[in-house]
């Protein structure tokens, strides 16, 4: 899995695109995270990563409650949430390329 | 032994977050635990690094809109091949640093690789072996220690510091204790430097290197000795000062909190 210095810099864009694609609460992203493949993020980096998705109004929460145990607090992307995510998601691609081009054999002109 | 829950809360206090904003910060974290099936403890750790840990994340600017950022002011320091040399020894060569108003930049860099005597090159105290520095004529240094008086009581040095910057007593004396304030720390009036814990004294310092309202702030590793909340308090106050346009320069060997400088210069990679 990823070490995770390098999640730091990308949990935000992982949160706002799994919740772009739907409402989600604190356990059910940590688990899709998980299956992703790309990080298993303990609690401790999760949740205030939420909370401050929050308070910054790039998600909202709404309660609901759950079939077993207590309610869970749902998720939901923002307008303001998706410009964000736009723009980090071209500073992403940015970032890949640039690495996968350092990471690729680099192509020696035939002749 | 408190319980986890209240161990939580309570050090949300102390970092001065507000009791009903700590309340409910305290009672979600208590069902993400519930939702992750374990205990506090085991989710997220000892309780007061956790409450620590929140408090930093949630302070720590937003992306783009977020941080109000003014536009760079004028430079007020600008190190142009700097080198620092003790006979044959090299400390640093070639230093090049500007930093204008608004802007904060940190030196960076194991123990003995010259941050503080570059710093003080900065200051104006040590001369450089080659290059020029250029800075501000209002300039504040808050060094790592010393430059305080074990038998004068914070009051007595908000006077005399005021009065080296042309600041009557009174209005010395009323800028040093709202100063002191913004640190989370009231100076008892009795009270000598000799008395005080290395993190007041560092406040002391601090406070003393502001008095005057400097364009240029030099400060050298000020917050060792503070506690984990003071510290975020000293960030943030690194921050206000920033935002009101003055220019910032910070020595410090820990590497968090980076990501929110302007200019990281690293002399130990050089």
């Amino acid at each position: 899995m990823t070490p995770r210095p390098w999640l730091h810099g990308f949990l935000d864009l992982c949160l706002l695109a799994m919740l772009r694609e739907r409402a989600d609460y604190g356990y059910g992203l940590s688990q899709r995270l998980a299956a992703a493949g790309v990080a298993d993020v303990p609690g401790g980096t999760l949740y205030p990563a939420l909370l401050r998705l929050e308070e910054q109004g790039l998600a909202t929460p709404a309660w609901a409650p759950s079939e077993a145990g207590p309610r869970r607090k749902y998720y939901a992307i923002t307008e303001a949430g998706l410009d964000v995510l736009g723009g980090q998601a071209d500073d992403w691609r940015r970032f890949r390329d640039g690495v996968d081009s350092l990471l690729s054999p680099s192509e020696v002109p035939h002749d | 032994m408190t319980d986890w829950p209240t161990a939580f809360e309570a050090e949300l206090l102390r970092l001065g977050v507000q009791p009903a904003r700590a309340r409910r910060l305290a009672d979600e974290t208590a069902q993400q635990a519930a939702e992750n099936a374990g205990a506090p403890g085991d989710v997220f750790g000892p309780a007061h690094l956790y409450a620590r840990h929140l408090v930093a994340e949630l302070s720590a600017p937003a992306p783009e809109a977020g941080r109000t950022r003014f536009g760079a002011g004028p430079v007020m320091l600008s190190l142009s091949g700097v080198s620092k040399r003790y006979r044959r020894q090299t400390v640093f060569a070639d230093v090049d640093l500007t930093v204008r108003g608004g802007e904060v930049a940190a030196i960076v860099g194991a123990n003995g690789c010259g941050k503080s005597t570059l710093l003080r090159i900065c200051a104006g105290l040590t001369r450089p072996s080659a290059g020029t520095v250029k800075r501000t004529r209002r300039v504040g240094l808050v060094p790592q220690d010393g430059g305080t008086a074990g038998w004068l009581t914070a009051e007595e040095h908000f006077t005399l510091f005021g009065a080296a910057a042309g600041m009557v007593p009174g209005r010395a004396r009323s800028t040093g204790a709202h100063l002191a304030t913004r640190l989370a720390w009231r100076p008892r009036r009795q009270q000598r430097v000799q008395q005080m814990s290395g993190g007041t004294r560092q406040k002391l310092n601090l406070v003393l290197g502001e008095l005057h309202a400097p364009d240029l702030l030099l400060l050298d590793e000020p917050y060792q000795g503070f506690d984990q909340g003071t510290y975020v308090d000293f960030w943030q106050q690194v921050f206000a000062w920033r935002d009101a346009g003055r220019a910032i320069v910070v020595v410090t060997h820990l590497l968090h909190d980076l990501q929110n400088v302007d200019h990281v210069l690293d002399l130990g990679e050089r």
